[in-house]
């Protein structure tokens, strides 16, 4: 009988106890999609990396032969070593399209996953081309591809489809985040297609015994392998400094951070709303549970009438927004990292977490039930059968200033309200608080990217165009263009940087005379790129531990020749990170200027790329374009967060004017007795409203910017993101909310007029 | 004759019968010296002062007395629904006093029934589920459709509270009251929310569960009336005991008027 009390009581109080189902569905659904998706996807990478044998270590440099590789498989830990060529080109047809191409006279290392064709063999000649790739052009088995490196030009036909489990993701110099890789290709080729022989392959990649395959033991190897080789021109770098695995990874990562901040805002309010509602249930079941009392029903039996209200609706909540989240959100967002991500096998994966979460979230809100009607079960049935003694309302610090007297009633009406049912405004400012975040939040992502865009080709480099040159590009060559289209040269190579242990890559910038590169300070304000030293980006600073006025050891990739240099200044930038210096700053170091790119404001026309020496040209409106294109991702995120803002917002706020319209209802009527028309009551009710949603505003705008800070930093290694708020954010996040807020209000507060004076005032049975 | 069986099984009931028409009544209740003390701030306020009284089984007993006088407080002791400051209340034999949370409630559970003023019916539950209801604290329930057959409600069993009449509601309430069985029936102003045509017909109902079916009934009241029907009186005033006076023949139901 007490069940059938129980679901009737439930739906008696539909409104809110849905609100609360809908608040622990959402929290489930959110926390168990997004951490089988992200565990799914962890899970695909794992059994991918496992099954095509990804190495654990590269070692980059130049000139490598067969007598290195026997170096480094004599290293003990080290199970086996393969060499490669890796370089990047262009493809004749495919408009140009970006290639990564690779020779290798093996694969054990690395193996490639094979969809179509035959498995790579080093004795045949041909090409294994990238799936995605081959797909959007419309490349098939037996199709002939060419391939330009510099001038050179390679022809192979196509034997095999694959995917690569060192090329999950990777992208081209017009990509600055988002990979297209119908525009961004890969082919591997047996070694004796490269024309010029011998080959002098620039990487080794390494695979590690299965016994010393954590992470201390490899950075063991690491350091046994430079040990070994004991040349100044290599760099030997693992999985988390690989841009392909350490993307993925930290995409994973931050997923999970973002899903469980969202879950816990979720759930977090789902227990507001059980203890308001609980409290409400049994204070308004005072009589009844008096009544059971007396009947001799025992405290246990009473107890665990009522904890099961929180117990049922949260199971039954968790359990539907687990199973929902499991089944929806995997194959929804693990579908949009197909065109990010090349992984097979992509699925949703249920976690011990999982089951886990959602036994706590239900004992969580059980406990919650309990402690909330715990008060109505304490006292003696003689004592609960009486209605309660009236709530103390203390007079607050501001009742006894002065200021209270000069404020109008209805002010201290709201004060005194907000004060006594401090449970439910916390509740209302809480939603507010989400609605106001996600908002934020998911406008904010735009303005971030786009701020990102703006920042790199509108503040830090201001040219229209930048001409990618080729390796056979000579200095003369650089000049004449650069002089024909009144341009800027530079020069980008990789580096590598040491302070104490510490070893990192990135890039050195050299630029020549010319006004297209820009450096900004920490605080994003412009500075003049220092005439004496070297500039080295925040970003790397801080992974290496250093400021301006340090030290820092650095030597190209491919040169053993150390520099010990004073960084003079730290400078910002998103994209790269490395230093940046001036071209007379270079050659004091006695480096040749060698350009590898043209900066020009002026239109190139697009045959100079049938020029050898040109590589590529990148127009920054046409990239700025087709970055827009390729941000699905970040659409399908924003879509969430702006849904989720909405519902959380609607849903708490209108089982708060549930509640507390059945709480004021009395109250209500006697104002009306009083002689208050409808309308000013309505005025009374909405001010109060519109005080606790300014307050969850206001804690919502930072706790968004707190959200924000954390989805951008936790972006990638080699992206120095920051979060950036525009004023229409602000204004949006702002205006939606209090259009949420006001509109569910306006709902509550029309009812006024249909209070009737006398059937609201009469007995409290 | 075996006067210590007083389980409450119907076999009883002739028992008790046999044993009031040869030597008198056996006392269920007895009040000594009891006292009910309230704390307001600073102020000390006796509610019940050095009350004493005893109850025989199968009375019917009605307590009389104005506003405030204390009856409500009696009521509650009796019932085991509030706990006394100093004195003892002994129900056959044992000393509610000394009882604990747990051992008051399964006294509350086994031995008394309550029928209060305004019915406190469960109201998301239809009257045979708030009289089924009682199989959840007692084991030896009359069935709920019986009981409610027994108080003239078979049409309405399948009616929420909220749908029936005071009367009908209150009907109700007895039959969730007598479907345990209690030894001892409390009618907290059973009529008082009632007209005066529904409240004699549940007077009489009363009346019968003590004098039919030998239960014990205290009744409270402010109504002097209704001090013709029972067979003790006992009257409060201010906390204290005014007078017990023994009914030997008390009137019918039906002869009340008010």
């Amino acid at each position: 009988m007490l069940t059938r009390k129980m679901w009737r009581d439930l739906l008696k109080n539909k409104t809110q106890f849905i609100s609360i189902f809908l608040m622990s569905l959402l929290g489930m659904l959110v926390f168990v999609g997004i951490d089988a998706e992200s565990s799914g996807g962890a899970a695909a990478a794992d059994s991918y990396y496992q099954s095509q044998n990804l190495c654990d270590i590269w070692v980059n440099g130049a000139g490598f032969s067969d007598d290195d590789v026997r170096t480094a498989k004599k290293v003990s830990g080290v199970k086996d070593v393969e060499k490669r060529l890796t370089l990047t080109g262009n493809a004749e047809k495919y408009d140009n399209a970006y290639m990564h191409i690779n020779f290798m006279d093996s694969n054990n290392i690395n193996r490639l996953l094979l969809y179509d064709g035959i498995q790579f063999d080093p004795d045949k000649d041909g090409m294994w081309v990238q799936e995605w790739f081959a797909r959007t052009n419309g490349i098939n088995i037996g199709d002939t591809l060419t391939v330009k490196i510099d001038s050179m030009k390679i022809d192979g036909i196509v034997r095999g489809i694959i995917d690569a489990p060192d090329y999950v993701y990777y992208v081209s110099e017009m990509d600055v985040m988002y990979p297209n890789y119908q525009k961004c290709g890969l082919v591997f080729m047996p070694s004796s297609m490269f024309p010029d022989q011998p080959v002098r392959y620039n990487r080794l990649i390494v695979d590690v015994r299965d016994d010393m395959s954590d992470e201390a033991d490899i950075a063991v190897i690491k350091e046994r392998l430079e040990d070994a080789f004991d040349r100044d021109d290599i760099a030997v770098t693992g999985r988390s400094q690989d841009l392909s695995f350490s993307t993925f990874d930290a995409e994973v990562k931050q997923h999970h951070a973002m899903g469980s901040m969202f879950s816990i805002v979720f759930l977090a309010i789902a227990l507001l709303g059980i203890v308001t509602t609980m409290a409400r249930v049994t204070a308004g079941q005072r009589t009844v549970i008096g009544t059971m009392k007396a009947l001799g029903f025992k405290k246990s039996t009473i107890t665990m009438h009522y904890i099961s209200y929180g117990f049922v609706i949260s199971t039954i909540g968790c359990i539907t927004g687990a199973w929902i989240g499991y089944v929806t959100m995997p194959p929804w967002i693990l579908g949009m990292f197909e065109g990010s991500y090349l992984i097979p096998n992509l699925k949703g994966k249920i976690t011990a977490t999982d089951i886990y979460a959602t036994c706590l979230a239900i004992a969580v809100s059980t406990l919650v039930s309990f402690l909330s009607c715990r008060k109505e079960l304490r006292d003696m049935p003689a004592v609960t059968l009486k209605p309660p003694a009236p709530k103390k309302v203390r007079h607050s610090a501001l009742e006894k200033s002065r200021l209270w007297l000069k404020l109008d009633f209805a002010t201290q009406w709201n004060i005194r309200d907000v004060f006594r049912n401090k449970m439910r405004s916390l509740m209302g400012i809480m939603g507010v608080l989400g609605c106001a975040m996600l908002l934020e939040c998911g406008f904010g992502c735009f303005d971030s990217i786009n701020g990102l865009m703006d920042k790199m080709y509108g503040e830090l480099m201001t040219a229209d165009n930048k001409i990618l040159l080729s390796s056979d590009a000579g200095a003369g060559y650089a000049y004449d263009l650069s002089n024909k289209y009144k341009g800027q040269m530079i020069q980008e190579s990789s580096v590598e940087f040491m302070s104490g242990d510490v070893k990192k890559s990135g890039t050195a910038t050299i630029v020549d005379e010319g006004n297209y590169v820009h450096i900004q300070d920490s605080d994003f304000r412009s500075e003049k790129l220092s005439d004496s030293g070297i500039a080295m980006t925040y970003k790397m600073a801080n992974l290496l531990g250093l400021k301006a006025g340090d030290r820092v050891k650095w030597h190209f990739v491919g040169d053993d020749k150390w520099q010990n240099s004073r960084i003079a200044q730290i400078y910002r930038d998103p994209s790269i990170q490395g230093i940046t210096m001036r071209r007379k700053v270079y050659e004091s170091m006695e480096y040749t200027f060698r350009p590898t790119s043209v900066l020009t404001n002026m239109t190139v026309p697009s045959d100079i790329t049938d020029d050898d020496e040109v590589s590529s040209i990148l127009n920054v409106a046409q990239m700025k374009s087709s970055f827009q294109e390729t941000m699905e991702m970040m659409n399908a995120m924003v879509y969430i967060m702006v849904i989720a803002a909405v519902l959380l917002g609607v849903v708490v706020l209108y089982n708060l004017g549930v509640l507390s319209f059945v709480e004021k209802t009395r109250e209500v009527a006697t104002l009306k007795v009083l002689g208050f028309n409808s309308s000013a009551i309505r005025r009374i009710l909405q001010k109060q409203n519109i005080w606790l949603t300014s307050i969850g505003i206001v804690f919502g705008l930072y706790v968004g910017w707190v959200m924000l800070y954390v989805i951008c930093t936790t972006v990638s290694e080699t992206l120095d993101m920051y979060p950036i708020i525009s004023v229409a954010t602000y204004i949006y996040s702002i205006a939606g909310t209090f259009a949420v807020s006001v509109a569910v209000n306006f709902m509550f507060s029309k009812k006024v007029k249909t209070i009737d004076m006398v059937d609201a005032l009469k007995g409290v049975e | 004759m075996d006067k210590k069986n007083v389980s409450g099984q119907p076999l009883d009931i002739i028992d008790l019968e046999a044993e009031k028409d040869t030597d008198g009544s056996k006392v269920l209740i007895e009040f000594k010296d009891v006292c009910k003390k309230y704390q307001q701030g600073d102020h000390e306020f006796y509610a019940l002062k050095d009350a004493s009284l005893t109850i025989n089984e199968g009375e019917m007993v009605v307590i009389l007395g104005p506003s405030g006088a204390g009856k409500s407080t009696l009521l509650n002791l009796l019932g085991g629904m509030d706990s006394a400051t100093s004195g003892h209340i002994m129900f056959d034999g044992s000393d509610l006093t000394t009882f604990n949370d747990n051992q008051l409630t399964s006294y509350r559970a086994q031995n008394v029934g309550v029928v209060f003023q305004f019915y406190n019916l469960i109201p998301t539950l239809t009257a045979y589920e708030n009289v089924a209801l009682m199989k959840d604290i007692k084991s030896d329930t009359t069935d709920p459709a019986e009981a409610l057959d027994s108080v003239g409600l078979a049409d309405h069993m399948h009616q929420f509270p909220s749908q029936m009449s005071g009367g009908e509601q209150q009907r109700t309430s007895i039959a969730r009251a007598i479907a345990k069985n209690p030894r001892l029936l409390l009618c907290d102003e059973p009529t008082g929310a009632l007209d005066t045509v529904t409240g004699k017909e549940v007077l009489k109902l009363l009346q019968d569960m003590s004098r039919e079916k030998k239960r014990t009934v205290v009744m409270v009241t402010h109504n002097s009336f209704f001090a013709d029907i029972a067979d003790t009186v006992i009257r409060v005033k201010n906390g204290g005991i005014e007078s017990i006076i023994h009914n030997d023949a008390p009137k019918d139901a039906s002869e009340v008027n008010w």
